[in-house]
């Protein structure tokens, strides 16, 4: 899923043992070539040990940290424990609370709103920018630059910006909009626009990345194509439809699962600019999970609705992989 | 598109070739060169194709510093001037919100803390992380594709799948409110993906460098120590910065895990200045924003390209 690129050179690994400059040159002698990754001379590569040693702390620190708990979380979610009480096991009980409660529909329509608005409006701007970045050759540096300034602001940062930016009182936002006679609109006031804005200030996060990738597609896709296109007389937008956007697929689709990850997960931005308010306007399923985690400190409960985030992160991106597959090789 | 196609490469060709033969027979002089005027339709072909690209940029240029904007000047009044000033750009401009936040001293706490938290983990991912990319890249062990996929794959899990259970296990073992399980955590988390760029790395370091080194009688220390090393400091500081923007601007773990007021990092100090007052002090609060950005604004334009490395191998899972 890594894609190679110009701008970027994302390292590639791989998986299998890695064949050295070395060991080819040694069968083009006329030597069998050894499978091994290194040296037939010395002892690189050879000991025994060292490879498990060396990397038993990355497997320690990753099974701890990563792992263990998210396994553990999962099998919690069957487990319930009431206060200063035991735990016990209670079977798909916390699903079906979790499913027979109204606030959670509520949550995953909001969850629906948020992550497909995030997906438009990142597809959209994402293009955009990548295919005038692309062009914009002289000033790349530079505009890259402005780019990933995003990248490095804390989502409680973004929040915070993002507050004083869509201010109904004073923030430029409503002065934009009253400069041109209209009037300012109450936008963390109101449920509806309180959405509009954590979707916005959520893009405006998860971007960067977004058009570092497509713009890295874009660069690598062979010129020949377009101009082949071109001495054909196709127009631009056909060669878009045609060429640009199937040779993009693959860059199109990791952006929409990286997305969707991101604001299917993503907690801290809508946590820090509305916490899920106003009038539930932006409950979204993180801010449930967490509502109930902390807040009523129902954990196991809380369990229940990360699992199904999980799974539903996984079943988007089984789907967006299907898609873009089917779309890639159509032309 | 066929038969417009055709007829527009029919008459490409032709115009080409008149062209050609004009030129050749030529009497001798030079093909005259005839600067031709430009026709509206081209004209504003050219405009439109301009301004299509110009635009975007301009959108994303507006875009991007729109909210930085806005939070430097609310950042540079007093908190009545925010609602009073009609104008966009501040009438008087003041530090008095800097001061301010210069004087909490819940500020310096978390200032330090993010900083032992960020120097932390950047320093124990590289220890971890170079290591095992090693054994990876060179070695040939039994289950090392196992193993490396295991090692890399955790990188899908959210952070938000790991806040009940990190928080529960964290009680359970006393290492709640602790900044070390905080490096630990940070540490664990960027782990797959150092692991999974350093590997990458190392694979197009050529062997014959070590080979020669061992040749010459270095032994293993010696050849990470003053080849291995030394060749892969790129790729050392994108992990860096990854593993410090990881500790540095991590908020929904940092939330659950540190629960008294002197262990809190920087976005979470600036969250709970939220909530503090009833109307909120948003000069303070925009003072403190930009303040958690500053180490990366000093080193920005030196780093970005480490940057940019680093999030485009972020989406590498």
């Amino acid at each position: 899923m890594s894609a190679s690129s110009a701008v970027t050179d994302e390292p590639t690994i791989e998986i299998g043992p890695g064949r050295t400059t070395r060991s080819v040159r040694s069968s083009r002698r006329g030597r069998p070539p050894k499978r091994s990754a290194v040296s037939d001379s010395t002892a690189i590569g050879r000991n025994k040990w060292i490879p498990y040693l060396f990397s038993a702390p990355s497997i320690i620190m990753v099974s701890l940290i990563l792992a263990y708990p998210v396994i553990w979380g999962i099998v919690q979610s069957f487990f319930r424990r009431e206060l200063g009480g035991a735990t016990e096991f209670v079977g798909v009980q916390n699903y079906v609370e979790m499913f027979s409660d109204p606030s959670f529909w509520d949550a995953l329509g909001k969850t629906g709103i948020f992550v497909f608005g995030c997906l438009a409006l990142t597809l959209v701007l994402g293009l955009v920018f990548a295919f005038a970045l692309n062009r914009a050759l002289g000033a790349l540096r530079f505009l890259r630059a402005i780019t990933i300034a995003p990248y490095i602001v804390s989502s409680v940062a973004a929040a915070v910006m993002f507050r004083i930016l869509f201010n109904g009182d004073f923030g430029l936002i409503n002065r934009v909009l009253m400069f041109f006679g209209l009037d300012g609109l109450p936008w963390l006031s109101d449920p509806t626009l309180a959405m509009v804005v954590v979707i916005f200030a959520q893009t405006w996060s998860d971007l960067p990345l977004v058009i570092l990738l497509l713009l890295a597609g874009l660069q690598a896709i062979d010129k020949s194509y377009l101009e082949a296109a071109l001495v054909d007389g196709a127009s631009p937008f056909q060669r878009a439809r045609h060429i640009t956007i199937p040779l993009l697929s693959p860059q199109i689709a990791i952006s929409m699962i990286w997305t969707s990850y991101s604001t299917l997960t993503g907690l801290g931005v809508v946590l820090a600019l509305t916490g899920g308010g106003p009038l539930r306007g932006t409950q979204i399923l993180p801010i449930e999970m967490y509502q109930t985690a902390f807040i009523s400190f129902q954990q196991n409960q809380a369990l229940a609705i990360g699992t199904f985030i999980l799974v539903l992160n996984a079943l988007l991106t089984l789907i967006y992989l299907r898609v873009s597959r089917g779309y890639g090789v159509e032309d | 598109m066929n038969r417009n196609t055709l007829r527009r490469a029919r008459h490409v060709t032709e115009t080409e070739s008149i062209v050609t033969a004009e030129q050749r027979r030529g009497w001798g002089r030079p093909a005259p060169t005839v600067t031709r005027k430009r026709t509206p339709v081209e004209v504003v072909r050219r405009a439109t194709i301009t301004t299509l690209i110009v635009m975007p940029l301009l959108v994303l240029v507006v875009w991007t510093a729109a909210p930085f904007f806005v939070t430097v000047v609310a950042s540079l009044q007093t908190r009545g001037e925010v609602f009073a000033n009609p104008g966009i750009l501040p009438a008087s401009p003041s530090f008095d919100a800097y001061v301010q936040v210069f004087q909490s001293p819940t500020f310096w706490s978390s200032l330090g803390n993010s900083v032992i938290v960020g120097a932390g983990t950047t320093v124990l991912t590289i220890a971890i992380a170079v290591p095992t990319a090693y054994a990876f890249a060179r070695f040939n062990f039994r289950g090392r594709g196992f193993l490396l996929l295991f090692t890399l794959l955790p990188r899908l899990v959210p952070n938000l799948a790991l806040m009940v259970p990190l928080y529960r296990l964290a009680v359970e073992t006393g290492a709640i409110d602790k900044l070390f399980t905080l490096i630990l955590v940070y540490t664990g988390m960027t782990l797959p993906l150092a692991v999974f760029l350093l590997v990458g790395f190392y694979q197009k370091i050529p062997v014959d460098v070590e080979e020669a080194a061992s040749v010459d009688g270095a032994n293993l220390w010696q050849r990470l120590r003053f080849i291995v090393m030394p060749l892969s400091v790129p790729a050392l500081i994108t992990i860096g910065v990854l593993a410090f923007r990881e500790a540095w601007n991590e908020f929904t773990l940092v939330l659950v895990l540190m629960t008294s007021a002197s262990n809190r990092t920087l976005p979470f100090e600036l969250y709970t200045q939220q909530g503090l007052e009833g109307i909120p002090n948003y000069p303070t609060q925009a003072a403190l924003a930009l303040l958690t950005v500053i180490p990366f604004v000093i080193v920005y334009m030196r780093i970005e390209r480490y940057v940019v490395q680093g999030i485009t191998a972020g989406s590498g899972k």
